[in-house]
């Protein structure tokens, strides 16, 4: 029986084509537009290398101090992180490095803008970058300071290094590093492992930087298993209620909350001991939703024609016994069988625009692609949207009198 | 007439009210992406109060601690600052020179609030020494601008735009009268307005005019180590880009452990436009996809429906209905539909500025956005009816009273 229906959706899908046509547009757009944004989301957040312990990893990169009538919110300094957020417990391992500022190079007279993060060496320990040629550099050159720096291959393509870049010196931002070693490109939207350049935060221009609370520096912390981060949340709040404030009389406050990508992107309160994760995610999954009440309105539109042009075949199978059952089944397979198609189309016009927009650099040194988990979304969303705009037409087809729908008077 | 497709319209409600549906959706999105882009343009047409030719903008990071409460080494820093304006001034390319809290265009902004007679008056200020007005081009309406005669003056002179002018003083003339302090009792020298510019906006050409203060500054204040970061140049129209690399070793000679970032004012322009721009075109391209896909969605069910119809359409034309007439009913019963959509979506829409949602744009703004997406709906539904219109007429009466 399914057979059947599989035949005859297939023949009525080609009597109509114009049908058909706009219907699977409407899907594959719909379709092409969720999997672009799931696949940027997926992108910046899933745990891809360098991050792929992303798991049991928290971050801190913003803090804020406050009294009753001030406020100052900025990225954590390299004070607090160094004097409050080592040793918590349960963390196995813990980096600390700036938030990344623009540097500048002129090489043969050309104008190079790199973005350039100083780290310590356990950076390289939790974050796995894929290092084409060399090594990062290690806890003891950041000790002595020395003026070396790991970059990414398009880096040492702008400074023009050449093929082997180990051992070579660059000039950026007025001081001279040799290269150590050279990584492959890292996402723009990847916030904690991005930069074009990374170099020992030793080798900071001042060391203004050791005394600051507040300002210029993050930090990430390896947790040993999942189950160990809130109670490092819980040892740094309150090491952070305990800590020396510069001016406790107008700020009497430290807040800086430990907490993952995703927790950061939503923390739209500082102050607030839990981050508003659950809202955000809340919002994407309305957002879908909103974004595809239109579509899946048009295409009942069109299914509910494509029905009401049938009010005979539908009213000769009512006369010879199909319950509204089997037909209400019926026309939800042909749906399927549409939307099925679309997916198709859609998941191949995903594939075009996400390396279109890789290509085109609007985001920089994104490598959009589909994967299976975003294909497997894809395909459970259009096939939502079939059932979902499948039923609303063919329980209004399943309610014609057989005697109307024979003489094709439906409304 | 209009009463008489009401009363098809309503013979046929079911399948009308998911027209309708979908028109309405449809009206809210056109809305959402022609407002913004109606915002853009309005704000686009506005004087912009300063001119970026050949202007550049160096930022400095002396790299040294921000924090009001740390220690630092203050007369050196100013004692470098002082130099490296000296050194940059000597530059045979450099027209002229001036240092400032934030640039056009920049991420920075200083915004402030003035109680002014119990209300809250919301502007943004910037510090600029003398040379600021020659590096911008900016004209005075009234007044002057300030120089090195107000050393000796017992208070601060700030030039303002004429919209915080008439936030502030009203119709009177403000060139003369003392800014309202922030906190009264604060120890503080008081503000006088010595002049009025036309405008200054700083965010650019997208952005909402705004009040404007600019407060002068010399580089040997103290004001000067915290908050100064930027030294703006007018350059010999012709520099290139090959200037900069000399720009910057001159000035690491100066100040070794500095940082310095350089940028033509035009290129940070660029970046600016390009951020404001971007969601709306983003928006823009998923909008046009949407409507395309409504309007092929809604000539297809405008030609079932005909299909459908064709016996009473023969019937009609037996009875002396004209082809025109025809298609006339087709059109008009999706515009009237289209109607039943619009009116309820532009209600809801009107609640936005009384909810007081969206700030800063004008009524003006918001009625003309409205009747351009109502017209863009009509338009859409139209040419959805237009096809089938035509199809509805190809088939003889006699045919079509015959027609199963």
């Amino acid at each position: 029986m399914f057979r059947s229906y599989l035949k005859i959706a297939i023949k009525v899908l080609l009597r109509r084509k114009f049908f058909t046509v706009v219907s699977l547009f409407g899907i594959s757009f719909t379709l092409v537009v969720l999997m672009v944004a799931t696949a940027i989301l997926d992108h910046m957040l899933a745990p891809y290398p360098p991050e792929v312990n992303q798991g049991r990893t928290v971050a801190i990169t913003r803090a804020a101090m406050f009294g009753e009538r001030t406020m100052w919110q900025s990225s954590p300094g390299f004070r607090l992180l160094d004097r409050y957020a080592r040793d918590l417990p349960g963390a196995e391992r813990m980096s600390v490095f700036t938030s990344g500022t623009q540097a500048y190079a002129y090489p043969n007279g050309s104008k190079v803008n790199l973005s350039l993060k100083r780290t310590d060496g356990e950076f390289w320990r939790i974050l796995q970058f894929e290092f084409i040629e060399g090594a990062p550099y290690t806890t003891e050159d950041v000790e002595s300071a020395s003026m070396v720096a790991v970059v990414t291959r398009t880096t040492r393509e702008r400074l023009l290094l050449g093929k082997t870049a180990v051992g070579l010196t660059a000039e950026v931002d007025g001081q001279r590093f040799r290269v150590v070693g050279v990584v492959e490109d890292v996402p723009r939207l990847r916030l904690i492992p991005f930069a074009e350049m990374w170099a020992p935060y030793t080798t900071a221009k001042s060391d203004s930087y050791k005394a600051e609370l507040l300002g210029g520096f993050n930090a990430i912390v390896l947790a040993r298993d999942r189950a160990a981060i809130p109670g490092m949340q819980e040892e740094l709040r309150s090491r952070l209620a305990r800590a020396e404030l510069p001016d406790p009389k107008r700020l009497s406050t430290l807040v800086a909350p430990l907490e993952s990508t995703f927790e950061a992107l939503a923390r739209t309160n500082i102050r607030s001991e839990r981050s508003q994760s659950e809202q955000l995610w809340l919002l994407m999954v309305g957002g879908a939703l909103l974004f595809m009440l239109l579509p899946a309105v048009n295409l009942i539109n069109l299914n509910v024609s494509r029905i009401m042009e049938r009010a005979s075949e539908i009213g000769v199978r009512k006369a010879f016994g199909a319950s509204s059952r089997t037909l209400v089944g019926q026309f939800i397979v042909e749906n399927l069988v549409l939307t099925g198609i679309g997916a198709v189309t859609g998941s191949v016009a995903s594939v075009v625009v996400l390396k279109a927009i890789s290509v085109s650099g609007v985001i920089p040194y994104a490598e959009l692609h589909l994967n299976l988990r975003i294909l497997v979304y894809g395909i459970a969303l259009a096939g939502f949207f079939g059932v979902f705009s499948g039923v609303l037409p063919a329980w209004r087809m399943s309610r014609l009198h057989p005697v109307q729908a024979l003489k094709g008077a439906a409304r | 007439m209009i009463r008489h497709y009401l009363k098809l319209i309503w013979n046929r409600r079911r399948s009308n009210v998911l027209v309708a549906v979908e028109i309405f959706f449809s009206f809210l999105v056109v809305f959402a992406v022609v407002a913004t882009a109606v915002y853009y343009a309005s704000n686009f047409r506005r004087p912009l109060g300063y001119s970026i030719e050949d202007v550049w903008v160096v930022s400095i990071d002396s790299n040294q601690s921000r924090s009001p409460w740390s220690e630092r080494d203050e007369s050196a820093i100013i004692e470098t600052r002082q130099q490296l304006h000296l050194a940059i001034g000597e530059l045979p390319e450099v027209r002229a020179i001036a240092e400032c809290f934030t640039v056009p265009y920049g991420n920075g902004r200083w915004g402030n609030v003035a109680k002014i007679g119990g209300r809250e008056v919301h502007y943004s200020r910037n510090g600029v020494t003398d040379g600021f007005a020659e590096v911008f081009g900016l004209s005075l309406v009234q007044g002057r601008w300030f120089s090195r005669e107000d050393d000796a003056a017992g208070f601060e002179p700030v030039v303002i735009n004429e919209k915080l002018a008439a936030l502030a003083f009203g119709a009177g003339d403000p060139v003369g009268k003392v800014f309202p302090a922030d906190e009264p009792g604060e120890a503080q020298k008081e503000q006088r307005v010595v002049g009025v510019i036309r405008d200054f906006r700083q965010d650019g050409e997208l952005a909402l005019p705004e009040g404007y203060m600019l407060i002068r500054v010399r580089p040997g204040d103290s004001f000067v180590v915290s908050a100064l970061g930027n030294i703006v140049l007018k350059l010999r129209p012709g520099t290139t880009v090959a200037f900069e690399e000399g720009l910057v070793k001159r000035m690491r000679a100066v100040a070794k452990d500095w940082s310095f970032e350089v940028q033509p004012a035009v290129q940070m322009r660029e970046q600016k436009l390009r951020d404001g721009l971007m969601p709306l075109i983003a928006g823009g391209v998923i909008a046009g996809f949407l409507m395309l896909m409504v309007a092929s969605g809604l000539t297809g069910v405008v030609w079932q429906s005909v299909t459908q119809r064709t016996r009473e359409i023969g019937l009609r034309r037996a009875k002396g209905a004209t082809v025109p007439d025809i298609r006339r009913q087709i059109v008009g019963e999706l515009a009237v539909v289209t109607t039943l959509a619009v009116l309820p979506g532009a209600l809801i829409v009107a609640q936005l500025p009384i909810l007081g949602a969206v700030q800063g744009v004008t009524a003006g703004v918001f009625a003309s956005s409205l009747v351009i997406s109502a017209l863009c709906i009509y338009l859409l539904t139209l040419a959805s009816a237009w096809y089938p219109s035509r199809m509805s007429t190809k088939v003889s009466p006699a045919e079509a009273l015959h027609y199963e």
